[in-house]
Formats: structure tokens, sequence, C-alpha cells
């Protein structure tokens, strides 16, 4: 899946608290049983998906790519948490890269939020097989 | 026509913000309803409301705007009664309750904090902290990075030593930020972050707070730090399990005595 978030930045108020604040506003909360609720089920099947993609074989596969790609960058033995490293390699903007696994979630949850945004429950209805697609997909390559 | 509820306070709020614009398109003008004590802030429901962006931010704002003022209890996104009456009737049935939640969260505010890993340098923490996966990774990386499994093998050693760092890193989060806090509610689990906890805040703290979170994230320069708030309390409009909710219908009591 290569949909990049629209904004990343956290902190502030404005629509990327949102992004942040929006599961808050949508599972916490008071609620009364005497009132009914706005049908939430796009994003609630978003939000499963979260968990299904990234326990996988898939992530296995770039965690190890990760690792490959880190010793050649900056050698095996190069102390931990090298500040300049992460600036650097964040600040290219080669996002998916630079942050990988543990920003796919991320983004996965980013979608819904996207999908929240632009209001369609078709667009809810869509990404979801494109995002399995992509996964399986990928995982064939490697076996083939 | 529905009524579309955003909170509950008290009737001697001062400065709710009726007229203010809420959910739906053309946005319902907010309005207030009193019943005894207690106050609801509402608006009429638009038949097609969607749990859109701009909805969410209506519900939100009405919120932050309303909690600045004093304490409110929020809703959950979406809470529609079916009618004016039904919201006062509920005001008056569970007023207690309700006043005693306004009570309980009077001059406190939540402050929602993420934290998920930096992933290189974590595994710059992993490959440093682990001669076995550091080896196995040199031994993939001369064979031209490594057979399937070995890549599984290794990914997954990398995997589960990355969990155990997130576990770990949770935790001195937690300790940190905690003292500052009132309450603690921890978010449900998931993989986009290693902590997604609530903190319930006095207001008259929350720059200690906020130092306890600058603190954080000049010890663990490896955890990119989220920080939203002030927020209504969201997360302690409940109290905790602990608490009896309504003694007489005992439905669901399986297994006592």
């Amino acid at each position: 899946m290569t949909v990049v978030p629209a904004q990343q930045t956290g902190g502030g108020g404005g629509s990327s608290g949102l992004y942040d604040v929006l599961e808050l506003v949508l599972d916490r909360g008071l609620v009364i049983d005497a009132f009914v609720r706005v049908s939430l089920v796009g994003i609630e099947i978003l939000k499963i998906d979260v968990r299904v993609v990234v326990a996988s074989v898939d992530t296995y596969l770039r965690f190890a790519e990760a690792c490959n790609r880190l010793d050649l960058e900056a050698g095996p033995r190069k102390s931990p948490g090298l500040p300049d490293v992460v600036g650097q390699v964040t600040e290219s903007g080669a996002r998916g890269k630079s942050k990988g696994v543990l920003a796919g979630a991320a983004e996965s949850v980013s979608d819904a939020f996207r999908s929240v945004r632009e209001g369609g429950s078709d667009s809810e209805e869509e990404s979801r097989p494109r995002a399995r697609k992509s996964t399986s997909a990928r995982r064939k390559e490697e076996q083939e | 026509m529905s009524t579309y509820v955003y909170g509950i306070t008290a009737a001697s709020h001062p400065s709710l913000p009726e007229n203010m614009g809420g959910v739906g398109e053309p946005a319902r003008p907010v309005r207030v309803l009193r019943a005894g004590d207690l106050a609801a802030v509402v608006s009429d429901a638009p038949d097609d409301l969607r749990p859109k962006r701009r909805e969410l931010l209506a519900h939100q704002n009405v919120l932050a705007e309303a909690g600045a003022g004093g304490c409110v209890l929020p809703m959950r996104f979406g809470s529609v009664a079916p009618d004016d009456e039904a919201v006062t009737g509920v005001l008056v049935e569970r007023a207690d309750h309700y006043a005693e939640r306004l009570r309980a969260l009077d001059g406190r505010v939540e402050y929602n904090v993420k934290a998920h890993h930096v992933e290189e340098a974590v595994l710059h923490h992993v490959m440093a902290g682990n001669p076995e996966i550091r080896a196995l990774a040199e031994a993939n990386r001369l064979s031209g990075g490594g057979s399937y499994e070995q890549k599984i093998q290794l990914g997954e050693m990398v995997a589960a030593a990355v969990k155990d760092k997130e576990a770990e890193d949770a935790q001195v989060l937690e300790r940190t930020l905690e003292p500052a806090a009132d309450a603690v509610s921890v978010g449900p689990e998931s993989t986009g972050w290693l902590a997604n906890v609530s903190y319930l805040v006095e207001r008259a703290r929350a720059e200690e707070f906020l130092a306890a979170v600058e603190r954080a994230r000049t010890d663990m320069p490896h955890l990119e730090l989220r920080v939203n708030g002030p927020l209504p309390p969201y997360s302690f409009v409940e109290p905790g399990p602990a608490q009896p909710a309504g003694t007489a219908a005992g439905g669901a009591d399986a297994g006592a005595e």
C-alpha cells in the first residue's frame, strides 16, 4: 500500500490534531443507551485491518531488509540512537523507507482517517481490498 | 426532529456556546437544554449524518468551546436522541450520576499521548544490543540478502526484539508522565504505536505535565511522541469498572455465586 497520509505532523490543533484525537471522539466519551449512534461501519473494519496486516511474514521480510540496509548505511557497530542518521533519512522525504514497518500501521490507520475526511462510504469500502491485495501480492512475489 | 447531543454539563455553566455552528451542512446551531441542575449541549440532528471529517471536527469544536468555560462530559461522536424530551428525560433520570462525574472531573482535562519508535533508531538499538541478530544480518548480507527462510528468521528475531523494546519504553514513558496526572487511561493496543495513553490532568498542573513530556522526549530520542490536549475528558467520563453501574438488573451475572 503506497498511500501516504495527507499530514503527519503532531502537536497543535487543527486537522493534524483531529487525526490523533479521532479515536477518542469515535471510541470514548459518554454513551447513553436511550440514544442511537450514527453508523461507523467502514471505520471499524479498517481498524481491525491494522492488526491483521502487521503481524505477518511481510513484516518479517521488511524488517530483514531494513536491517540489511541499516548495516550498509551505518556499519554494524555504530552506536545506537544516532540522531544524525535518523534525521537525515527522515528528512530526505523517503518516508516509506525511513519509517518502514512501524509507520506502516500508522498509514493504514490514516487511510481510515483519510476516508473519513473525504467522507464517502465508497472510498472506505474501496481501500480495504486494495490493501489486502497489495500485501498478498508482495508475499507471493517473495515466494517465487 | 431528532436531537444531536454533544455533551452534558452543569446548568450553572457560565458560557455555553449557544448558536455556535454544530454538525450538519449547513451547520445546525447549538442549543442548550436544561433540566434541574444539569444541561445538555445539543443541536438538531441532520438526517444524513455520517462520520465525515467536518462532522467530527464540529463535534470536537463545540466540546472544546464548551469545555473552555467549565467541565463538560463529552458524548461519543454520533449520539442522537429521538427528540429534546428524550434528552431532558435522561438528565432527570441519571442526574445524580452525571452530577457526580462533573464534580470528579471539574478543573481537569485530558491529554492523549501516542508514542512510536523511530525505526532506524530502534533497529540500531536492537542490532547493537543483540550479537545474535547482528551475526545473522551480517551473514545474510554476505550472501546477497539471504534466502527467503533466512530473511524470515532474521525478521522474526528483530520483530521480537523490537516488541520487547516497545514494551520497555512504554513502561518508562508511563512512569515518567504518570506522576503529573490524576488518572491514566490506557487506549486500545495496536501495532501503530507502542503507547496510546490518556492522562487526566488538572488544568493548574498542565505545565508540569507538559514538562514531563519534554523530559521523556529528551531521555528517549528514539521515540516519537505526539501529544494532544487539553481535550474534553473523553476517556474519563465513565468511572472505573470497579464501580457498580446500577444494581437492580442482574441479567449477565454468569458465574456469580
